[in-house]
């Protein structure tokens, strides 16, 4: 998952985008919303952060010319101003959901994957695909009601692919979506780790949730279960 | 022309002038035509006296006459004239006066018929009257003669400069006193103007503290309202005062805490599964968004457009659909278009954005809003309800009484409503809570005539 952090304060800017590559986010920073609107048009986002009071181009402003230019992915406003005046400025404008400074991280993240969630179209927090079942408040996994251990790597690519179910997702975009840039993309690697987690979720190959469509990508193929 | 004062005079001015110059013409043309009329009858009663004078010869022609009836006519170069023509033009008499010039302003004139006109001749001015008379003889047999008189208008023209210059020193001088007396009449009438001027400096300076003269009625609309601004920027002041005070006093209980902890303290987790550190940062965070909330107030303030309450609602309510979309609630509102609140937009926004988030996050599926009108007080009810669990009655009153002092906190929830609370009473309004025929809370809001 890619989420873009546009926050002039430093401090905060660099916890968040630690705290956030903890949880296994890709993320992108920026420090004034000129450079926000560069990334949030250049780059292929999930989700954005933005600061309300940003230097250069203001968060309402920023926020507004990133709607305009057909960028549907959500986004959270963050305002030290706890005024409604500014929250229902920035939800008109086109922001998501707001979270007013100075918020605990564990929010942050509640907040981040209910959006996620809710822009791949699920509206519940735990997505259920036939025995599968994936908690994104808890970040569980059950298989037939039994829980399965996965490592924080392996969780993420399942989670994205949960989310994007039956959709064809290329190896670039999961590893553009699970690694930072520069990191050392080796697509064997993530052979490795769906391999794994196919040997976890089906340990006697019954279900075979994960198709790998040769030269394409990998796809989710269970249905997301009705109601 | 940034000064009233200029301005009036100015245009007054202007106005007397025309006036003025108006009237003078008036005078001097009705002067002129009257003075005429009396120099044409004047020489009729000359043309009269000489057919008085005339004689007749033994047939009954007519004799030009010897004795004349004004003596000018004798004086050479008197200035008064007179010519009898016949029927060809041709002069049969001329009096004394003329002996020496010809005027030639002889007109064959038909009997009964006569002329008056202006006519300059050899640098003279000269107004002429030309009378036609018909002289029956004895022998029945009738003959035609003109009579001319003729008068200098030199003396005329003198007594019309005279009365010209005469005319115009009076209107002056008329003008001049007019003028004085409007400078006098405008000085005296934007007196209570500068008055204003000097008490609002009096203000500016700190010696005075509100607009408290004898004003006339035309500006206390305009004093009553700049007092009201005044008293409302010093309530604000005050506000602004006491919540710094109150802030800086109730940070002080928890930076106390933090500084007296124990270093080992601050990590620990207490039972509450809380670290010392974050439950005093989240109870540091809430006096400060509660205080700057109180200082933010408003006010109702004199000189305030007044708000649609019923797009306010709308908006927040659109908004807080976003925030709440998971949980799908259905919002009923009930609203009276004609309703508006008297004071700050971002006050009110405030208050109903804490009320109606309260009802969003307690309730199962629904909520109801409710805006009405009372078309006798012209106040203004809000009410917020609610299918939640509902507020116990302890709850109600640590609600309601939160917020003077924020030093015994309680974190979490009834922040929003007790900054909603506090904002309503700065307003003279009322918060009440009952219970809503949908099972939850129903909170009502209402403010009194605006």
């Amino acid at each position: 998952m890619h989420i873009l952090v546009v926050e002039d304060e430093t401090r905060l800017r660099e916890q968040l985008r630690d705290r956030l590559r903890e949880c296994g986010y890709v993320v992108d920073v920026a420090a004034d919303g000129e450079e926000g609107l560069y990334y949030g048009e250049e780059y292929p986002l999930d989700l954005a952060i933005i600061d309300i009071g940003l230097p250069k181009l203001s968060g309402i402003d920023l926020i507004s010319r990133l709607r305009a230019h057909n960028k549907h992915f959500p986004i959270l406003i963050l305002t030290a101003r706890g005024n409604w005046q500014d929250k229902v400025d920035g939800l008109e404008t086109g922001a998501d959901d707001y979270l007013v400074k100075p918020f605990q991280f564990e929010e942050l993240e509640a907040r981040l994957n209910a959006l996620l969630r809710r822009a791949s179209g699920w509206s519940k927090p735990v997505l259920d695909c036939g025995p599968i079942s994936l908690d994104t408040g808890k970040q569980s996994i059950t298989v037939s009601g039994k829980p399965v251990e996965l490592t924080a790597f392996e969780y993420k690519v399942l989670e994205y692919l949960m989310l994007h179910a039956g959709e064809v997702i290329s190896k670039t975009e999961l590893t553009d979506n699970l690694y930072e840039q520069d990191y050392d993309r080796d697509s064997n690697v993530l052979e490795v780790f769906v391999g794994r987690l196919r040997r976890k979720l089906d340990p006697d190959n019954s279900i075979s949730p994960i198709e790998t469509l040769r030269g394409r990508g990998y796809r989710f193929r269970l249905q997301a279960n009705s109601g | 022309m940034h000064s009233l004062h200029s301005r009036l005079l100015l245009a007054a001015s202007l106005v007397l002038a025309g006036f003025i110059g108006a009237t003078g013409l008036a005078l001097d043309k009705a002067f002129h035509v009257s003075a005429e009329a009396a120099m044409q009858n004047q020489l009729q009663s000359h043309i009269y006296a000489l057919l008085a004078a005339a004689n007749e010869d033994e047939n009954g022609h007519m004799m030009p006459p010897k004795e004349l009836p004004e003596p000018r006519f004798s004086e050479p170069d008197s200035g008064l004239y007179a010519v009898i023509t016949d029927h060809e033009n041709k002069p049969l008499w001329h009096s004394t006066s003329l002996t020496g010039r010809d005027i030639n302003v002889t007109r064959q004139q038909m009997p009964g018929k006569r002329s008056f006109s202006e006519f300059t001749r050899s640098g003279i001015q000269l107004y002429v009257l030309t009378f036609g008379v018909a002289w029956e003889d004895y022998a029945g047999t009738e003959a035609l003669y003109t009579f001319t008189v003729a008068e200098d208008a030199t003396g005329l023209q003198t007594e019309i400069d005279s009365f010209r210059s005469t005319l115009w020193r009076w209107l002056g001088s008329m003008a001049l006193v007019l003028l004085l007396a409007q400078g006098i009449i405008l000085h005296w009438g934007l007196r209570p103007l500068r008055t204003v001027t000097t008490d609002l400096q009096q203000i500016e300076k700190g010696r005075a503290d509100s607009l408290d003269g004898d004003y006339p009625k035309e500006l206390t609309g305009l004093t009553s309202s700049l007092n009201s601004l005044i008293e409302h920027s010093k309530a604000v002041q005050i506000r602004y005062r006491n919540s710094l005070d109150d802030l800086a006093h109730s940070l002080k209980a928890p930076l106390a805490i933090l500084q007296t902890s124990q270093p080992g303290d601050r990590d620990r987790d207490p039972d509450d599964g809380q670290s010392l550190l974050s439950e005093q940062v989240n109870r540091m965070d809430d006096i400060i968004s509660h205080q700057l909330q109180r200082a933010s107030v408003s006010g109702r303030a004199t000189l305030a457009k007044p708000v649609p309450v019923g797009k306010v609602v709308e908006r927040l309510v659109r908004s807080l659909d976003k925030v709440y979309r998971e949980k799908q609630v259905a919002v009923n509102l009930e609203l009276d278009a004609a309703a508006t609140f008297t004071g700050d937009a971002a006050d009110l926004m405030e208050i109903l954005g804490n009320l109606l988030e309260n009802a969003y996050k307690y309730c199962k599926h629904t909520v109801l809003v409710q805006v009405r009108t009372d078309p006798y007080t012209a106040g203004v009810e809000i009410s917020i309800e609610d299918d939640g669990p509902g507020i116990a009655a302890d709850q109600v009153e640590t609600v309601l009484q939160r917020g003077k002092r924020m030093d015994e906190s309680i974190p979490g929830q009834g922040l929003g409503l007790s900054m909603a609370n506090e904002i309503i009473a700065v307003y003279g309004g009322q918060l009440t809570f009952a219970d809503s025929s949908l099972g939850g809370t129903l909170l009502r809001v209402t403010f009194n005539e605006q």
